[in-house]
């Protein structure tokens, strides 16, 4: 009998163990849900699920309108990333809708989204509120009659070798995409109210959106670079979003086809879908860009210990570590320019943080010489990176009234003048009262 | 012209002197006494002009403790002076001690903002 409750707390501490989930510790999940409108895409699309599996993930695929999906249970997520490979689905299975997968985003949670030609409005309406636009025409195609792959031609130029891709190293890794990526789909414009999309795999100018199999009578909506195809988005709470107007450049056929740009002569065995797809899911699934800041500390210089209250014109340092979740373990993030504000309703002190290359980052400075509710702000914005937004809250007191300087060498004028004064006076009321 | 001017400003001054010799000794012992803490400020305000302003509060209070003692010295001898019809109820030694009282109440605020 006594025995029981200590397996009991046992089994209670093993919880945190078992439970895998986006957290502080280890942002990588490993639980996704990947909803298809056909098992089929299971195999065409299998070289893509592989990258995935390889790196660890636990793909668990369903039929977009299976009745018994849902992403969450007992309030709890069962899923930590979802891959909406259903473009044709009307209404999604189970409790699954547009407002579960939205909540399940605002919860901090991954999502891929493929939508393609004759997309249903579920799809776009997801990708509305993620801030992509996609081609109204349900039957129109990203259609380019300059940069379309040679090897995949049909006649109406709808496979499109692109390689205008995004210049960030984090979010497409170090080495660079050498062959276009293959793309045939439905075309999108990002809104512009929505400051945090922005598109990875953007159109030629020579781009434009149309049905291919009607005659183009008036100008087509969406031309030019204005049309991204790939976008992503980092949601404030740091959840990031993949839309792509392809569901086929995640095939088997385009990861394997050789590429050869019209009015280009080199050939490209490969395409680059595979590098491209790979590198920006390991963007989406926090394997890169994700920054954790810690060890916040701040003293007066030569101490140690941090003072509750600082005094105008005391020199303090500030120190930050700031670390780089890299898939496994967290590396120091190394950058030069990670800046600290000093802040007050606006910032009086800002500096620019200088780094050990071993992730911490540390600047000293000199308290204003105003008093008040003083903030150390840490807010670190950079493109493909986690925002960082640290602060803390610090006073700061004038001199106190013995803190002031005294006998200072210069000022003794003064003081022989206002002493005289008083002798003066003592020796004036003699005279004065004495003399008749 | 300008020797009838020397001559005319000679003659002023000399009216001006030969009428302050008539003044009582003791408003010509207040009057000594305003003009020491007179040439004390001016000193104190060269002196500033030169090394600069740093301990403002102490030559605020040095400035500030030879005005007010010229002042108050320029009260009293107001008080005091029997040609004064408007303080001819006041007696001497009521005007002293009005004196003394101010005196020690600019020194103690000048003591505290010295610094």
């Amino acid at each position: 009998m006594a025995r029981s409750p200590l397996i009991l707390v046992a089994l209670i501490s093993l919880i945190p163990l078992l439970c895998h989930s986006f957290s502080p510790e280890t942002p990588t999940g490993r639980r996704i849900l990947v909803l298809v409108d056909d098992l089929a895409v299971k195999s065409s699309q299998s070289l893509y699920f592989k990258s995935l599996s390889s790196r660890g993930y636990e793909l668990d695929f369903k039929l977009a309108d299976d009745p018994k999906i849902a992403l969450q249970r007992y309030g709890q997520y069962l899923y930590d990333g979802l891959v909406l490979f259903c473009p044709t689905v009307e209404r999604f299975g189970g409790s699954i809708d547009q407002a579960a997968i939205l909540d399940f985003v605002d919860s901090g949670h991954d999502l891929i989204i493929a939508a393609d030609v004759q997309s249903s409005d579920l799809i776009r309406e997801i990708a509305t509120e993620c801030g992509a636009d996609f081609d109204e025409d349900p039957a129109a195609m990203v259609i380019d009659h300059i940069n379309y792959a040679v090897s995949e031609n049909e006649g109406d130029h709808t496979v499109i070798a692109s390689d205008n891709l995004i210049k960030s190293d984090v979010i497409l890794g170090s080495s660079k995409i050498e062959a276009p990526v293959l793309f045939q789909g439905i075309g999108h414009s990002l809104n512009p109210a929505n400051s945090l999309v922005f598109k990875v795999l953007s159109a030629s100018p020579a781009t434009y959106s149309a049905n291919p199999k009607s005659k183009l009578s008036s100008p087509p909506a969406l031309t030019g670079s204005a049309i991204s195809l790939v976008s992503v988005m980092q949601a404030r709470n740091n959840a990031r979003i993949l839309i792509s107007g392809s569901l086929s450049m995640f095939s088997n056929r385009f990861f394997r086809s050789g590429v050869q740009k019209a009015q280009s002569s080199t050939k490209h065995e490969k395409s680059g879908n595979e590098q491209f797809l790979t590198e920006i899911s390991k963007w989406v699934f926090h394997e890169r860009g994700h920054l954790k800041a810690v060890n916040v500390k701040h003293h007066k210089v030569g101490e140690e210990d941090e003072p509750a209250v600082y005094r105008i014109k005391d020199d303090l340092e500030y120190s930050v570590e700031i670390y780089e979740w890299s898939g496994s373990s967290w590396e120091p993030y190394v950058a030069d320019d990670v800046q600290v504000q000093f802040y007050m309703m606006s910032p009086y002190v800002l500096k620019t943080l200088t780094s050990d290359k071993k992730g911490v980052y540390s600047t000293s400075f000199k308290v204003p010489d105003v008093y008040g509710v003083f903030q150390f702000k840490v807010e670190y914005e950079k493109l493909g990176y986690t925002t960082l937004s640290l602060s803390k809250q610090i006073p700061v007191r004038p001199f106190k009234h013995n803190e002031y300087e005294r006998f200072i060498p210069a000022a003794y004028p003064y003081y022989g003048a206002a002493f005289s004064m008083m002798v003066g006076f003592f020796l004036f009321s003699f005279v004065h009262l004495y003399s008749k | 012209m300008a020797r009838s001017t020397g001559e005319d400003a000679q003659a002023l001054f000399h009216s001006l002197r030969s009428a302050y010799a008539a003044t009582p000794k003791n408003l010509k012992i207040i009057d000594l006494y305003v003009a020491f803490a007179v040439f004390t400020a001016l000193i104190q305000v060269a002196y500033m002009a030169m090394v600069g302003s740093f301990p403002f509060n102490s030559f605020l209070s040095g400035i500030l403790s030879c005005t007010g003692t010229a002042v108050l010295a320029v009260c009293l001898r107001i008080q005091v002076n029997k040609e004064n019809k408007e303080f001819k109820d006041l007696p001497p030694e009521r005007a002293y001690a009005d004196f003394v009282l101010c005196n020690l109440v600019l020194h103690l605020v000048i003591m505290n903002f010295l610094g």
